[in-house]
C-alpha cells in the first residue's frame, strides 16, 4: 500500500478530485461526479495493490476489468482516536454474553474490528445462528454462558435494539470462558472447555484458535 | 426569644438591590450606540473546537460586542454526544437520529431565564436541527442517535432595548446563527459525516434616523444600534453546495417588493459565507494543530 507522500488535510465539503480518477473510501462522498470530503481529517491516497507475480496468461474471454483506481480516504487516525465506529454487516466483533434464553443469547458488543467501541451496542445470537450444522439440535445453554467473551460476525443490523450476530464458522465462538467455580478455562475440543483446577469440563461453542 | 429552629430573616429592614444598569437605564436617553462597521461586515468572532474533553465533539464560539453600555456579546458552547445506541423504545431507524437542545444559562441575559427550556429555546432547537439535518449524511450511521447540546453562556445584546422595541426575535436570530456555526464545528470535531460545513448569517432591513428615511440592509445587525428593525432573515447555508438548509424570515415588508426579499436573502448568504470563513479556519487549526502535535 503506497501512501502519497504529502497527506494534506480536508474539512467537510472540500473537493478532493473527480470520481473518474479516484475511488471513494471512508470519510468521503460523491456529489455530481466529484469526490468531496465528509470528515475533518487527513487525506490519504492509497494506490491499488498490484497483483503479485507475473500476469496470468489469458486463456478465456473475460469482461474488461475496470482499471483499479487509487482510493482516497479521509480519516482522523493518528490525529484523534475519538471517532466512533459502528458495527456493520460482515464485521467480526468481540462481545460479552449478558443473558441467555432457550432461543437466543443476548450479548454486548465491545470491540468491532480493531476498534474498541465507546458506546455499548446490544447484539443477539439466535440459536439457529450458533453453528452451521445440526442447527436444530443447538442448545443455547450448551453453547454460551453469561460472562463468556465471544467472537462473532455481524449478519444483520437487526431490529431497533439488537444487531444479529452469528458464530456459524469454525473460527467464531467462545474465546474466553469462566467455569461455574469461577476459574478461567481452556478449550479442549470444538465443544468443550475445561477447568484446570476442578477438572470438570463444560460445553461451549468453542472458537478455533488461530 | 427568637425561634432557633427556623432560619429567621434579618432583623432590620431590607431594600431590594438596585443595579447600576437599572439606574443607567432610568437616566437613559444616553448617547445611543451606532453601527461603526460597514453594512456588509459581520462582527469578529472567536471559534475553537475540542473544549469539552468528555464529549465526542465540542466547540466554543464568542462574538465580540461593538455596542456600548449594558450590552454583551454572544458566548456559547456546543457539545456533541454520540453516535450512540438508541434507547430500546425507539423504533428501528435506518439513519442517524439527530436531537438538538438549546438552552440559555439562567444568567445569560439581563432578564433571568428559567432552568427548564422555554418556548423560544425549543424553537431555536428545532430550527438548529433543521439546519444541521441538511448538512449531515445521516444514513452512514444506522440505528444511532446524536445529541447536540448548546448552552448560551452569555446572551447577545441589550435585552432592555429589544424589549422596549417589543420584539426579542432579532436577538434570537443572532443567537440561532451562532448556534448553527458552533454546532457545525462541533459536529466536524466529533467526526460525523457532513456534506459541507454549514454556517449561518443574519441580514436585516433597518431604518436609521427619522421614519421617512429610506431603509438599508445590513448584515449581523445589533438591534440597539438601529432606530428600527423592519425585517430580518437568518440563513443557514452550505457554501460549496450552494444550498440553504434553513431559512427564517420575519418582519413587516411590503409584499409587492419581491426584490427586497431577494436582497435580504442574498445578504444573509453573504453573512453566512463570512461566518464560514472563520469556521473553515478554525477547523484547519483543529486538524493542523493536532497533526503537528502528533508529529513532535
Amino acid at each position: 500500500m503506497a501512501t502519497s507522500s504529502s497527506p494534506s488535510i480536508a474539512i467537510p465539503g472540500q473537493l478532493l478530485g473527480p470520481a473518474s480518477k479516484y475511488q471513494p473510501g471512508p470519510g468521503t462522498h460523491i456529489h455530481e461526479s466529484n469526490l468531496y470530503s465528509s470528515l475533518l481529517g487527513v487525506v490519504h491516497i492509497n494506490q491499488p495493490a498490484k497483483a503479485p507475480g507475473p500476469a496470468k496468461r489469458l486463456n478465456k474471454i473475460l469482461p474488461v476489468v475496470p482499471t483499479e483506481l487509487p482510493t482516497i480516504t479521509v480519516s482522523r487516525s493518528g490525529v484523534s482516536e475519538k471517532r466512533e465506529a459502528l458495527p456493520e454487516v460482515g464485521n467480526t466483533v468481540l462481545c460479552r454474553v449478558i443473558r441467555i434464553t432457550p432461543r437466543q443469547a443476548v450479548v454486548a458488543i465491545l470491540v468491532c474490528g480493531d476498534t474498541v467501541l465507546e458506546a455499548e451496542w446490544q447484539g443477539l445470537i439466535r440459536s439457529q445462528d450458533v453453528r452451521a450444522t445440526e442447527k436444530d439440535k443447538v442448545k443455547v445453554y450448551e453453547s454460551f454462558r453469561p460472562g463468556d467473551i465471544v467472537r462473532a460476525e455481524v449478519i444483520s443490523l437487526g431490529d431497533q435494539a439488537n444487531y444479529y450476530l452469528s458464530t456459524a464458522r469454525n473460527e467464531l465462538g467462545v474465546i474466553m470462558a469462566t467455569s461455574e467455580a469461577g476459574n478461567t478455562m481452556y478449550p479442549v475440543s470444538w465443544k468443550e472447555y475445561k477447568d484446570p483446577e476442578t477438572g470438570f469440563s463444560e460445553p461451549r461453542k468453542v472458537a478455533k484458535p488461530n | 426569644m427568637a425561634d432557633r429552629r427556623r432560619i429567621n430573616g434579618p432583623v432590620g429592614t431590607t431594600v431590594a438591590p438596585i443595579f447600576e444598569d437599572d439606574v443607567a437605564q432610568e437616566s437613559k436617553e444616553a448617547p445611543k450606540s451606532t453601527r461603526s462597521r460597514a453594512p456588509n461586515a459581520i462582527r469578529k468572532m472567536y471559534l475553537k473546537t475540542g473544549v469539552t474533553p468528555s464529549a465526542s465533539g465540542s466547540a466554543y464560539l464568542e462574538i465580540e460586542t461593538s455596542a456600548k453600555g449594558p450590552v454583551s456579546g454572544l458566548k456559547l458552547t456546543c457539545t456533541v454526544h454520540g453516535p450512540r445506541s438508541l434507547p430500546k423504545s425507539t423504533p428501528f431507524s435506518p439513519h442517524m437520529i439527530l436531537s438538538a437542545h438549546v438552552k440559555y444559562a439562567p444568567f445569560a441575559t439581563q432578564q433571568r431565564r428559567g432552568y427548564i427550556r422555554d418556548q423560544t429555546e425549543r424553537d431555536l432547537g428545532t430550527q438548529l436541527e433543521t439546519a444541521l439535518r441538511g448538512a449531515i449524511i445521516a444514513d452512514r450511521w444506522p440505528k444511532s442517535g446524536v445529541d447536540i447540546i448548546i448552552s448560551i453562556i452569555e446572551g447577545d445584546q441589550d435585552r432592555a432595548t429589544s424589549k422596549s422595541q417589543g420584539d426579542e426575535t432579532w436577538d434570537m436570530m443572532n443567537a440561532l446563527s451562532g448556534c448553527v456555526t458552533v454546532a457545525s464545528a462541533a459536529l466536524a470535531d466529533a467526526g460525523i459525516d457532513c456534506v459541507d460545513t454549514v454556517a449561518a448569517g443574519v441580514a436585516a432591513l433597518v431604518q436609521d434616523g427619522s421614519a421617512d428615511s429610506s431603509p438599508t440592509i445590513v448584515v449581523d445587525p445589533i438591534p440597539s444600534e438601529h432606530e428600527k428593525v423592519l425585517g430580518a432573515c437568518c440563513i443557514a447555508y452550505l457554501p460549496t453546495r450552494d444550498e440553504i438548509t434553513n431559512l427564517w424570515f420575519k418582519g413587516n415588508l411590503p409584499a409587492s417588493e419581491m426584490d427586497l426579499y431577494n436582497q435580504l436573502v442574498d445578504r444573509g448568504i453573504e453573512a453566512s459565507r463570512s461566518a464560514n470563513q472563520v469556521l473553515v479556519e478554525c477547523l484547519g487549526e483543529t486538524i493542523g494543530g493536532a497533526a503537528s502535535g502528533q508529529v513532535s
